[in-house]
């Protein structure tokens, strides 16, 4: 009798053990949860999440600008640890499942997802923002969102790209190379309204990498000029002209007047990934030959490439020269610059005003410390010193093979072995399951 | 018949007349039985054969029997024991030492949370290693790395060579793909961890996850390293979830179950032993066969080799690296002893183990006090502790992007490159490539230093017996906590760190890591027997576990000075990543043994989670088992020739839980311009996710023929696990790359066959053999998402894929025409084992050979060299099946470059002499004579590790993964730490 009763209170004990423990806990310890921003974001929130936006858009640019560059022969990037660079990226066999083709894609898109949950956030918001603080946001976020798509399409062309993709469970259609254009124009221009009504000045800070472009007027100056890249991609020459006019487009201004990504070595932040010092030997960006072949005389944008001690060679490829745009690892890196702008405003006077094109042409080769253009003013000859000019303006910048493919060139950059190929767009990657 | 009855009928006379000269010489027999490791064996019978008169024997195994009649033959028997037979003539001490029985078949083995079984009625094959399997024939480098091939089911895989471990183990191929894989770990009844944590800084300069693939590759050591093999007394293997649905959302992987050594009342007993040896490494590469002519035609060097050859400069640099032979010292001293209300055992270990490169190493010292203390007959608590403090320096191997790692730097070292230093230190740069092997291996630390402590209690209290029934309380807690700091410099004087050479100036990174994991648990214990045989065990428990661990990095870099202080320094990146789990769960257990004939099993276990999305649903596993002894039924013909046969059949589920954190998308921090940032994580978190569950399905039969001179156990499983986690890849134009899924079901089948002989059974000389055979087969039975890569570098040099239809550990790759096709499959054709004991007068000899036939690498560090120019088979052809290319170029012209992984595909089959081990136990009539009674036992002896491995690999070894031990990611290599073996001298002497 009394071994059953006590059984009957241990029994109970334990019932009672079990019941009464309930569990708590269950919180994500090592980070804020993405709905934390997109159910109602902050004030204090929306700096940050822009900053995550400013620094996520640096993610992935090395192997963008390589693969670019590559393509381009610009430069090859040689790297002991892997060797795909000289293999698949230079044959053109392209998997559709590694690095070089996945990196880049889902770098952009995780950008474009931070600035889709801000988006969010702001239609949400019970924070006390003024409704022209939400529009210069907005304005901020929908240019960089537009840039962030232009990158895409450069590589993905008309094998296609998905402009919509705010709802990760239910994403948009894959558009080609002249749709995602014109929605990224669209996008640009809707910002620029936001813009417009976005008051004098933001609510939230932009890194130095925006210095003179960080209030709603002036950074509209910079959506202009994307616009009017996207506009000469379309061929749209008189909308690039009108384009260039509202941005930072200066004829007689710095060439490297512009906007930046920023690096430093504190903290969390990232390195220039761009950067590898002279003379090295396991990794190295070393130029194609034919940018040092192809150049004119006394052409100093050959500086851009240093000759090397010794010249570096990967199986069968061989470089003489360092790619020496950078100096150190915190430097800067370009998104868009005047000289570009200037190259966009010769491009799209071309042909309906070759004399003004000259005028621009000559303000780089004067800058570079060449004659004034003497050559032919035919389309056709304009065409050429305008590609030699980008090629040597832009070098590094992911330019010339973009430059090379619409003006339907690519079959004459260079392959040095019989293997090679350049190819003209980058494949979709295999987890689109397009 | 008639003779027979005549006999007896003398027999029956004989005794009658004697009877009145020996009925009243009653005497008391009585003594202590230990086990072959000295240990008392408590609870033995000791019976007085032919009569009913029999007693057991106390916790510390004294005995005490009163016989009526001599001489009388006394029986002593207990479980897991050979029986012995001893005759007396009279009251007298008797000890006895029982010797563990060949087969087996007596021991106990664990079937509840709290309970045993018989392994002659157990409906598991479950495996048990022994303290002599274990560490006996030789010693191990780590506990696990000393289960390899000693029972079947199972893949235990050696990640690198470094030293301080790094191993994989899996029962009965994958469990899980994206979740935990590793067994869960349990010593004494406690949780013990075994986490891979990785050293902040190694991947800041490596930047081995900047490239193809985005997990670090750092090779952290697996915490169950820390454990010292000499303190074990059993190890016990639940394979799967029929034999560990008890352990619930934690038992999928398996379990293994560790009982340390106790002591026992008596005379104190102190064992001191010693082992010195040395490590070598397996296999060298070799080099190309270097010419002038060869040194012009590859790298326009001709002249360089010309002049280092007369200068007499050309090194073997792969030799200079891993051609060190590293000292091995094992001191063991241990004491034992107690008295019948408290017993101890007590153990101080301190190995030291210099690798095969210089300035790598291990240290541990392990010290253990385990307690055992009767408050009465019915009260008993044990306590065990452990203190381990351990230190090890792995230097820097795998793969980078950055060519900083000793293994990627060697495969661009000419022979003719001068690497060495100067007399004041300074080294050379290397002329191809970005770090100096020699300067890195010399200046740099990569150090993992450990201090923990395990605490185990368990309460036993006998709360009610009577003659039909029994009722015991089991209460246990236990706690293993530890701290980790990782601590890895890289000077500013290496030449990655110059400025000049685009470095950052000197690296120092500290890694500090607290980890604690506490369990508590409670059960009920109710025995009944009723009068015919039947026996009823029932148990109810409840049980909760906690698990926290902290991790903070810093990386500092732009150091001052030759300071290492992480304030020291320019820039100083933190990092901190947290876990905190609690589970709670409930256990219920019924086993029912009608007679040793039929034994069944039916039980549940209930849990819940802080880790689920519902934190506190209930997840029920149920299990349930049959076992029949045939030979135990009437029917049976006791004098067979098959003295035994027993079916069985177990059936169980169990569950993984998935990675902490898997509910959430969370943002990571970013820094631009000095402001902070939040970025979306690579990975979505999915808050519907639930725990994978397995379920297991096992039939077997054991024979025991020859009155169990051989014995055979066969089993067939079938694993098949459902609500498969997957980190299944996303289309990422949603921003995100993966995300955490419960999507999908891969079963295992396969065969295990164990036979045991005692080939040779005499009083001095004994011959004892098992031999291992086992396979598993996979299937990707159903994929609720696409089919996707995983766990390598891509289609052009081999990867996984996780496909329907297909294995799950394939490999596949693009053939030599572009295709995707499968080049391989990680899961090996099957495994074999062979061990034996022979023991001759006062020699014995073990060893054990263990085959792995198939199974396949994707094997890149030729593919590294041969970039390089220096693969020891360049100009080789073998590959090419034309026969027409030599290797190195086939390799890369034919092989990355044309899109075709198939060359980086490679068998990795591999025979191994694992263990060896030959001992002399100098007789104690010698030693009796040499020192009196000081000393009672001494062993010397020989022993060694892979010493024996034939492979055609083509590298190092082919037990190598480069990304650890998790899910799929064994047998991709790149550049690894070497493996080594190793040769060992032993004297041991006890007190």
């Amino acid at each position: 009798m009394k071994m059953i009763k006590s059984i009957k209170i241990i029994l109970v004990m334990l019932a009672l053990i079990l019941a009464s423990c309930e569990l708590d806990g269950g919180e994500s310890l090592n980070g804020a949860s993405t709905s934390s921003i997109s159910d109602d974001i902050s004030r204090g929130e929306l700096t940050q999440a822009i900053s995550g936006v400013l620094s996520d858009m640096r993610v992935g640019i090395s192997t963008h600008t390589d693969v670019q560059s590559i393509f381009g022969r610009e430069y090859y990037y040689f790297t002991s640890s892997d060797p795909r660079y000289e293999g698949d990226v230079v044959v053109g066999n392209l998997d559709n499942n590694t690095f070089y083709v996945t990196t880049p894609w889902g770098a952009r898109y995780a950008t474009i997802k931070d600035i889709n949950l801000i988006l969010e956030g702001l239609d949400n918001t019970t924070a006390d923002f003024s409704p022209a603080e939400i529009a210069a946001a907005r304005g901020v976020l929908n240019t960089l969102k537009a840039h962030e798509l232009l990158m895409l399409t450069d590589n993905q062309y008309d094998n296609g790209i998905r402009v919509d993709v705010a709802d990760s469970e239910n994403l948009g259609a894959f558009v080609d190379n002249s749709a995602a254009l014109t929605a990224i124009a669209d996008l640009l221009n809707t910002a620029a309204g936001e813009l417009g009504n976005g008051g004098g000045a933001f609510s939230f800070g932009l890194t130095v990498g925006y210095a003179g472009f960080d209030t709603p007027q002036t950074f509209l100056q910079f959506n202009r000029a994307l616009l009017a890249r996207v506009e000469a991609y379309r061929g749209n020459y008189d909308a690039v002209l009108t384009a260039l006019d509202a941005s930072f487009f200066d004829l007689n201004g710095d060439l490297n007047a512009g906007i930046y990504h920023t690096f430093s070595l504190s903290g969390q932040d990232i390195a220039n990934p761009l950067f590898i010092a002279l003379n090295q030997t396991a990794n190295v960006r070393v130029a194609h030959s034919s940018f040092v072949t192809d150049v004119q005389d006394g052409d100093n944008r050959l500086n851009k490439v240093v000759l090397r001690d010794e010249p570096r060679e990967a199986t069968g490829l061989v470089g003489t020269h360092d790619v020496a745009l950078y100096s150190t690892n915190i430097d800067n890196v370009p998104v868009m610059r005047n000289e570009e702008l200037i190259l966009l405003y010769a491009e799209a006077n071309m042909q309906s005003n070759p004399t003004e094109a000259v005028a621009a042409l000559d303000v780089l080769r004067t800058a570079a410390g060449l004659p004034a253009y003497g050559g032919a003013t035919t389309p056709a000859a304009l065409e050429d010193e305008l590609l030699y000019n980008r090629r040597y303006s832009l070098f590094g910048e992911g330019h010339r093979w973009i430059d090379m493919r619409r003006f339907d060139r690519l079959s004459e950059l260079p392959n040095d072995r019989s293997t090679d190929n350049v190819p003209s767009a980058i494949p979709v990657p295999a987890n689109e399951n397009k | 018949m008639k003779m027979k009855q005549t006999l007896f009928r003398g027999a029956l006379l004989l005794a009658f007349l004697t009877v009145p000269i020996f009925a009243f010489s009653q005497e008391v027999v009585q003594g202590t039985i230990t086990d072959d490791n000295n240990l008392p064996v408590p609870g033995a019978n000791i019976v007085v054969k032919g009569t009913t008169n029999g007693t057991t024997s106390d916790f510390d195994g004294n005995y005490q029997i009163t016989v009526d009649d001599f001489p009388a033959t006394l029986v002593f028997s207990s479980l897991g024991y050979a029986s012995k037979e001893l005759q007396v003539n009279g009251g007298s001490n008797l000890d006895v030492t029982l010797e563990e029985s060949v087969m087996g078949l007596e021991e106990v083995v664990v079937s509840g949370l709290a309970s045993s079984v018989k392994r002659r009625n157990l409906a598991n094959a479950v495996a048990t290693v022994s303290a002599a399997e274990l560490a006996g024939v030789t010693p191990p480098k780590t506990l696990d790395g000393a289960l390899a091939g000693k029972f079947t089911g199972a893949v235990v895989s050696a990640n690198s060579g470094a030293p301080g471990g790094g191993m994989s183990i899996k029962f009965r191929g994958v469990t899980s793909i994206n979740g935990n894989s590793q067994p869960l770990y349990i010593v004494d009844g406690v949780y013990v961890d075994n986490s891979s944590i990785s050293s902040g800084g190694l991947n800041a300069v490596s930047q081995a996850s900047g490239g193809g693939n985005a997990s670090t590759q750092d090779n952290a050591t697996n915490r169950i390293a820390d454990i010292n093999p000499d303190d074990i007394a059993n190890i016990e293997i639940l394979k799967g979830a029929s034999a560990a649905a008890i352990y619930g959302s934690r038992g999928a992987a398996g379990v293994v179950i560790i009982t340390t050594k106790k002591g026992k009342a008596g005379k104190t007993k102190v064992n001191l032993s010693q082992g010195f040896g040395f490590n070598q490494i397996i296999r060298l590469q070799g080099q190309r066969n270097w010419s002038e002519a060869l040194a012009e035609s590859q790298f326009g060097e001709g002249d360089l080799y010309a002049a280092a050859l007369e200068a007499g400069r050309l090194r073997d640099y792969e030799e200079e690296i891993f051609g060190e032979e590293g000292l091995i010292s094992n001191t063991n001293l241990s004491a034992s002893g107690g008295n019948e209300k408290t017993t101890f055992f007590a153990g101080i270990t301190n190995n030291d183990e210099n690798g095969i490169v210089k300035n790598t190493g291990y240290k541990k010292t392990s010290f253990r006090l385990n307690v055992e203390h009767n408050f009465n007959t019915n009260i008993k608590l044990s306590l065990n502790s452990n203190y381990i403090s351990s230190s090890a320096d792995r230097g820097f191997f795998n793969n980078d992007n950055s060519g900083t790692t000793i293994g990627v730097a060697l495969t661009s070292t000419r022979p003719w490159d001068y690497l060495l230093p100067d007399a004041n230190g300074n080294y050379p740069d290397h002329p191809n490539n970005s770090s100096n092997p020699l300067q890195t291996r010399d200046l740099m630390t990569n150090n993992e230093r450990v201090n923990r402590f395990i605490l185990g209690g368990t309460l036993d209290v006998n709360l009610y017996s009577n003659q039909n029934s029994n009722l015991k309380l089991v209460a246990r807690s236990g706690v293993d906590t530890y701290n980790m700091e990782a601590k890895v410099i890289f000077p500013k004087e290496l030449q990655f760190q110059r400025e000049d050479q685009g470095g950052v100036n000197g690296v120092s990174a500290i890694t500090n890591t607290n980890n604690k994991n506490a369990n508590y648990s409670a059960f009920l214990v109710h025995n009944y027997f009723t009068d015919n045989e039947i026996s009823f065990n029932t148990q109810v428990g409840a049980t909760n576990e906690q698990f926290s661990r902290n991790t903070v990095s810093v990386v500092a870099s732009d150091l001052i000075a030759s300071e290492t202080n992480v304030d020291q320094g320019a820039n100083q990146n933190v990092n901190q990543n947290r876990l905190e789990q609690e589970d709670m769960g409930f256990f219920v257990q019924e086993t029912v043994n009608y007679q040793d004939k039929l034994i069944g099993t039916l039980g549940l276990r209930g849990d819940k989670s802080t880790n689920n999305g519902d934190i506190n649903q209930f997840f029920y596993y149920p299990k349930a088992s049959l076992a029949a002894n045939l030979n135990n039924f009437d029917f049976w013909n006791e004098e067979s020739f098959l003295n035994r046969l027993k079916l069985r059949a177990a059936y169980g589920e169990a569950g993984t839980f998935a990675a902490f954190g898997s509910l959430y998308t969370v943002y990571q921090s970013t820094l631009v311009d000095g402001s902070v940032g939040i970025v979306v994580p690579i990975t979505q978190g999915n808050p519907e996710i639930t725990p994978e569950r397995q379920k297991e399905l096992e039939v077997g039969f054991d024979l025991g023929i020859l009155d169990e001179r051989l014995g055979l156990e066969f089993t067939w499983y079938q694993k098949r696990v459902d609500d498969l986690l997957l980190l299944a890849n996303t289309e990422p134009s949603s921003g995100f790359t993966t995300k955490w899924e419960n999507a999908g079901e891969l079963q295992n089948r396969g065969v295990e066959i164990a036979l045991n002989a005692a080939i040779i059974n005499k009083e001095d000389f004994s011959w004892d053999a098992t031999l291992n055979w086992w396979k598993n087969t996979s299937e990707m039975l159903r994929m609720d998402i696409p089919a996707y890569n995983t766990g390598g570098f891509g289609t052009s040099l081999g990867t996984f894929r996780i496909e329907e239809g297909k294995s799950v550990t394939q490999i596949v790759g693009n053939n030599v025409d572009g295709d995707l096709v499968q080049l391989g499959d990680a899961e090996p054709d099957f495994q074999t084992s062979l061990m034996n004991n022979i023991n001759y007068k006062d020699f014995s000899l073990s060893f054990l050979w263990h085959w792995k036939k198939g199974g396949d690498n994707v094997n890149l560090t030729k593919l590294l060299s041969d970039f390089g120019g220096t693969s020891a088979d360049y100009d080789e052809i073998s590959i090419d099946p034309d026969g027409q290319i030599p290797n190195g170029e086939y390799r890369v012209n034919n092989g990355i470059f044309a899109g075709n992984a198939t060359p980086f595909v490679e068998d990795a089959s591999y025979l191994r002499l694992r263990e060896i081990g030959l001992y002399y136990t100098v007789p104690s009539k010698h030693l009796t004579d040499w020192f009196g009674n000081v000393i009672s036992d001494v062993k010397v002896g020989f022993s060694g590790n892979n010493i024996i491995n034939v492979f055609d690999y083509n590298s190092y070894d082919p037990e190598v993964s480069n990304f650890g031990g998790n899910g799929l990611s064994t047998g991709v290599e790149v550049t690894p730490f070497p493996s080594s073996k190793r040769y060992m001298m032993h004297i041991s002497v006890q007190f």
